[in-house]
């Protein structure tokens, strides 16, 4: 079993039972707003806009170039971004999507990625 | 072809010319390779002091030591949170470093080895803290990709954040023989020269939209050079002139990452879709391609000295040496 497969079979479980926090997750976030924004009308960024992103197909944002790494995550069993898929994504991105152009290490912290997640979620791309 | 040798085991790298220019070129540099510890994320890289190379062990929270000589490596640990980014060799002999993670300016002293943090002052927010360089006058000028820069003054530990024109996006960091600042600024598509003195910046916008300028780098005459993300291509700033020439990376999908020029001039980049630090002669404007020790190394800075071009591949945990003529 390779590496890839593995941290996609740990990927499954929820993050840690952490009880996640929006409003930590915002200033979490911070770590993610050189590159990303939660406003729908905010695009040209280096990373894809975010808002509803969860629950989104993976590598559907209108206008934005993904690597092959991202494309690639459909093919895997990732076809949309699940809370547990975004955990793994955020533990290590370059561990669980080869190739993608994000340049972040990743989230050691479970509590962190929950709360950011949860953030995340608080912004559908509606409000 | 060059040969390459690594600490623990023989990896054989090509050192191939690529691009318009590409038939006959062969690199002539010797390729080594070091192994860190397993997990380090090696961000970025600077010759220390006594022939040693720090780097950042960003996923670690810790300034890495390595002795090239015999692949001894010590980890410093620099604090609960931390997560470096970027380090460079500062006038005092010192080790400085820009940890996103404690959103401070780190110093490391070698001859004491003692680690002191200079905070960025609380209402600055977090900064995502990325690059420093020193200027003219001994000041220590950073950027912090949430759309700041600032100044620390060593001596006195005072510091200085100012709001980045267009906000978001303060990445890579340079200072000329003359000691002044440039910067570049990934999500602003720009270049930023800093009025040491009163602290404006004025921008400059490359010939190319949308290029997502990441990193600049100086060469001995004062000229910029600029790694464009986006746009895949090398490009230089005259100062004297205002002019500004490209030159697209080979491949077919660049994506240029660092830029550093070494103290022959010779332009050296790392492209991430080619999976390779790429040598770029603006002499004879031939590009010299050295690939990845292995696939999706992931360089996202060089630095070197006389001799040494190094290169941290982040996602391998391994540093690339090229020697050069130097």
């Amino acid at each position: 079993m390779s590496a890839m497969v593995a941290l996609g079979a740990t990927a499954a479980a929820p993050a840690a039972g952490a009880a996640a926090d929006p409003q930590r997750g915002e200033v979490a976030f911070q770590k993610c707003y050189a590159c990303h924004s939660v406003q729908p009308d905010e695009t040209g960024l280096e990373g894809p806009n975010l808002a509803g992103v969860v629950g989104r197909t993976v590598a559907s944002a209108p206008d934005f170039a993904y690597s092959n790494g991202l494309k690639a995550l459909p093919a895997r069993g990732y076809k949309t971004w699940t809370q547990a898929a975004l955990d793994a994504f955020l533990t290590s991105p370059e561990d669980f999507a080869p190739g993608t152009s994000m340049t972040f290490v990743g989230m050691r912290s479970a509590v962190e990625r929950a709360d950011v997640i949860a953030y995340l979620a608080s912004h559908d791309g509606r409000e | 072809m060059a040969m390459a040798t690594r600490i623990g085991l023989a990896v054989l790298v090509l050192g191939l010319a690529a691009g318009a220019h590409a038939a006959g070129d062969v690199a002539k540099d010797e390729v080594q390779i070091f192994d860190l510890p397993a997990g380090a994320r090696p961000h970025d890289v600077a010759p220390g002091p006594h022939g040693g190379v720090w780097y950042t062990a960003q996923r670690q929270g810790a300034l890495g030591i390595l002795d090239p000589a015999t692949g001894e490596v010590v980890q410093v640990p620099l604090g609960d949170g931390s997560a470096p980014h970027g380090v460079i060799a500062g006038p005092d002999g010192a080790a400085w470093i820009t940890d996103s993670g404690l959103n401070a300016i780190v110093r490391y002293d070698p001859a004491t080895r003692e680690v002191t943090r200079y905070p960025l002052p609380e209402d600055t927010g977090y900064a995502n803290l990325n690059t420093a360089a020193f200027d003219g006058d001994g000041m220590l000028w950073f950027t912090g990709q949430n759309g700041i820069y600032g100044r620390l003054d060593p001596a006195s530990g005072a510091m200085e954040v100012f709001d980045a024109p267009e906000g978001r996006g303060p990445y890579g960091i340079t200072a000329t023989p003359d000691g002044v600042i440039y910067y570049a600024s990934l999500a602003g598509s720009h270049v930023a020269e800093v009025d040491t003195k009163t602290g404006e910046v004025r921008v400059l916008e490359p010939p190319t939209p949308d290029q997502g300028a990441r990193r600049v780098w100086s060469d001995s005459q004062g000229n910029i050079w600029v790694s464009e993300w986006d746009s895949g291509q090398v490009s230089r700033y005259t100062p004297a002139s205002g002019a500004w020439r490209s030159w697209k990376l080979p491949g077919d999908d660049p994506q240029a990452y660092a830029v550093y020029v070494d103290d022959q001039d010779i332009v050296w980049l790392s492209d991430f879709g080619a999976n390779a630090v790429v040598r770029f002669d603006p002499k004879d404007e031939r590009f010299t391609s050295f690939a990845g020790s292995d696939s999706g190394a992931n360089v996202r800075q060089i630095l070197g000295r006389p001799g040494e071009v190094w290169a941290p591949e982040s996602a391998l945990d391994r540093l690339m040496l090229i020697r050069t003529d130097g």
